[in-house]
């Protein structure tokens, strides 16, 4: 999810999404992503319209500005328990 | 593209109503744009098993629209444990001895009859079935109801933990079951003594019974039995846990029993019954009817008594696992100090 609304950041339509993440090594395939992107949507985090482009109509998705809000606080709890983890591996 | 139209004709059938052509037209969409870049790679169009591969690689289309589907289920993973729960209670205590009771009813009833045993099988079978599918339906259409309420009014996260139930010690006797056990072991051993004090002739106001001889053994024995039995629910009242010798005590003891109480059965122990105004013809035959069913209960009584000492193995096993995880407790302890 937190991968999904930073690669939203710039407006792409679900096949480049995937590829894109899969070039970052993350695969998502795309009986996961998709319904994703539908909650993510339907949660008003993310916002899309369909839009024809090279003759063929796609249907494109970009980060709305709650999914701006909830996105950062996501980044800070990743980073954190990033920190955590870090100290307990240390520790041991 | 016919097999791509085909394959997302067959998703769409399972997609939710309201999102199915979205769904379908993005989904073909992704399709599509994979295929075309597979082509440009190869510089040529794909021919059908190429394009059958991507498909497959995609999902068997009601897994595909399975996904998009919101999450359904008949009872959640909150009651599902107290359904499991109750639908074992109900096949360990009503299923199982009502097939017990039936199949021993029905085949001392085929005994005495012509059907076969094949009859019996295929009167169960229709008996049994119906009845465990209403049993079991019955309690999945409760749940169903329940998990409704429950994803409204969310009465299970409303709890209470005081209102837990104690630590349960199952080593522990209860003083009631050993008062009940004291009081009905002397009333039964003052009936024995102050009603069949060794005689085998019994007088009561209009009814005379003589027993068989061999009673003399079955009035010591039970006699005996009960004596012990009184003491040693007499010590379990004062002392509350069970020992591994007080187990095994009263394995021996219902060992005991059971073999007198079977015996009794099989030992036609009502030589005559005579009631005062009545046919001597017919309390013969009423004497020789009770000792016929007293045999023909035999093998139930085999059956129950089995029960009770499987039980009172159980309880040794139990009681022998209880003190040998106290010692180990002990012994950690000792090596900590």
């Amino acid at each position: 999810m937190l991968a999904v609304l930073a690669e939203l950041r710039n407006e792409q339509y679900g096949y480049t999404l995937r590829k894109g993440l899969a070039e970052q090594g993350m695969e998502i395939d795309e009986g996961t992503l998709y319904p994703l992107l539908r909650r993510l949507e339907s949660q008003g985090l993310l916002v899309s319209e369909w839009r024809e482009e090279d003759k063929r109509n796609k249907r494109f998705y970009r980060i709305s500005r709650e999914g701006k809000v909830v996105l950062k606080q996501l980044l800070s709890e990743w980073q954190s328990i990033g920190h955590s983890l870090e100290s307990v591996l240390k520790e041991s | 593209m016919e097999l791509l139209d085909r394959y997302i004709q067959a998703v769409r059938f399972w997609l939710p109503k309201a999102q199915r052509d979205d769904i379908a037209a993005e989904l073909s969409e992704d399709i599509r744009s994979q295929i075309e870049e597979r082509e440009s790679a190869l510089a040529r169009p794909l021919n059908e098993a190429e394009v059958s591969e991507i498909l497959k690689q995609h999902g068997r289309p009601l897994l595909v629209a399975n996904r998009f589907q919101p999450q359904q289920h008949l009872i959640g993973p909150v009651l599902f444990p107290i359904y499991w729960f109750v639908l074992k209670i109900v096949a360990a205590f009503y299923l199982l001895p009502w097939v017990l009771v039936w199949i021993g009813i029905n085949l001392s009833r085929a005994a005495h009859s012509d059907k076969s045993l094949l009859d019996v099988l295929a009167s169960f079978w229709t008996v049994f079935w119906p009845m465990a599918f209403v049993m079991v339906g019955a309690i999945t259409a409760v749940f169903a109801v329940l998990e409704r309420v429950q994803g409204k009014s969310k009465f299970m996260d409303q709890w209470d933990p005081r209102k837990l139930p104690p630590v349960r010690d199952p080593n522990r006797i209860p003083i009631s079951a050993s008062l009940l056990e004291v009081t009905f072991n002397l009333v039964f051993c003052i009936w024995l003594v102050a009603g069949m004090w060794y005689q085998t002739s019994l007088h009561f106001s209009a009814v005379s019974i003589t027993l068989a001889p061999v009673w003399a053994y079955f009035f010591w024995g039970f006699f005996s039995l009960t004596a012990a039995n009184i003491i040693a629910s007499g010590v379990n009242l004062f002392r509350p846990y069970w020992t591994k010798t007080r187990a095994l005590g009263r394995l021996v003891s219902d060992c005991i029993g059971s073999a007198l109480f079977c015996w009794l059965l099989q030992a036609n122990i009502f030589v005559s019954i005579s009631v005062q105004d009545l046919a001597a013809e017919k309390t013969a035959r009423f004497a020789g009817a009770i000792n016929w069913w007293s045999e023909k209960m035999f093998p139930f009584a085999i059956g129950a008594c089995l029960i009770i000492l499987l039980f009172d193995v159980y309880r040794i096993i139990r009681v022998s696992r209880a003190s040998r995880s106290a010692a180990l407790l002990n012994a950690v302890h000792a090596a900590t100090l």
